[in-house]
């Protein structure tokens, strides 16, 4: 299995807040120890390896991890909490999750 | 089990072109376990639709953060009882609202934001409902949200509320529609509406988060208007990059 993570750029150059968040719950967890590969995506560059990957795969959120096993079809995560139960087997905290989908999804506020 | 995966990206292209009820009536041909979300505001056109459309298919539920006006609750029971329906009432996990509420007291969206109560007091529950259909139809548009990126598809696949493996099919019929179309339905259908809309209410949400807005304002001003409105950006935005 091979994991990439890939983080976005943003055009003012900062790395994206969630993918500054992510990196450091991973870091603190260890979970960086499973990462094959960090990919880029500038978004003020377009062919940078992670925008590319991200069109190729056609996503539109970071970060996102995409999970190659073999002979199966890649797997894309953008949710960082199902990466860690589905992919790592590891525990999250429902907190957590509650929060984290809730921060990716604004329009929830008016439901 | 919705073994069939729908591919929501070429079905949003073509639903995005029709009316509110054509997409309700999609939804509910093609899903059997599909519930409407009702926030107990101006969402009831989406009863009123699914009602004339297939009155035995009806399926509905409310996210009650214990926080709502009274005339909301007044209202889901109005609704209720106009369309003989019931409505599923559910609440968030006791557990956790006691905690919150022992740590940071009954009003901590003042002070912090308002993300950790909603995510315990609507996101935890609407979870675990979701946790129970293949589908789910809400009243989500575009003109809610005052920024521009916003985009809410007729369809969308919903990743976040899927069940492990499985996959959960999200309709916002709305989502195309103007606050004003939905109130001409509400008026020429006569269809019962929250008494805080009288109040000058335009969006309705929890008590201590929503009050009534001015003229010219956006409705979203009604909503957490002591934080400030950013906008989240997770998005990859490559479109206009290179000039
Ligand atoms: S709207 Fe306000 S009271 Fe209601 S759940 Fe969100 S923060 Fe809590």
């Amino acid at each position: 299995m091979k994991i990439t993570l890939v983080k976005k750029i943003k055009q003012d150059g900062s790395l994206c807040k969630k993918c500054e968040e992510v990196q450091q719950k991973m870091e603190a967890a260890g979970q960086m120890a499973f990462i094959d590969e960090v990919l880029i995506a500038d978004e003020r560059d377009p062919s940078s390896p992670g925008m590319e990957l991200a069109s190729l795969y056609q996503v539109e959120r970071a970060p996102f991890f995409v999970v190659e096993r073999d002979g199966q079809p890649a797997e894309i995560h953008t949710v960082y909490f199902k990466f860690v139960k589905e992919v790592l087997n590891q525990k999250t905290q429902e907190k957590d999750e509650l929060k984290e989908i809730l921060n990716d999804n604004p329009d929830l506020d008016f439901i | 089990m919705a073994e069939n995966r729908l591919n929501t990206v070429d079905l949003d292209s073509e639903l995005s072109q029709k009316s509110p009820e054509e997409i309700i009536e999609y939804a509910l041909d093609t899903f059997d376990n599909i519930a409407i979300s009702f926030s107990g505001a101006e969402d009831v056109v989406l009863i009123d639709m699914a009602h004339k459309i297939n009155p035995d298919k009806v399926q509905v539920f409310s996210l009650d953060t214990g926080r709502l006006h009274a005339e909301t609750y007044r209202f889901i029971e109005k609704v209720r009882e106009h369309y003989g329906i019931e409505i599923d009432v559910v609440f968030p996990d006791s557990n956790a609202v006691n905690q919150l509420v022992r740590e940071k007291g009954l009003f901590s969206f003042y002070k912090d934001d308002h993300k950790e109560c909603c995510s315990i007091r609507k996101i935890g529950p609407l979870r675990r409902k979701l946790l129970t259909v293949d589908a789910w139809i809400t009243g989500q548009r575009r003109d809610q949200s005052p920024g521009t990126r916003t985009s809410i598809p007729a369809i969308q696949d919903d990743k976040a509320f899927a069940r492990p493996d499985d996959s959960l099919t999200k309709f916002n019929p709305l989502a195309n529609w103007s606050s004003q179309q939905v109130w001409e339905y509400i008026r020429s259908n006569n269809v019962p509406y929250n008494e805080l809309h009288d109040q000058g209410y335009v969006s309705i949400g929890c008590e201590p988060c929503t009050r009534p807005t001015g003229p010219g304002q956006h409705e979203r001003e009604g909503r957490w208007w002591w934080e400030e409105a950013t906008q989240k950006e997770c998005g990859l935005h490559a479109v206009n990059i290179k000039q």
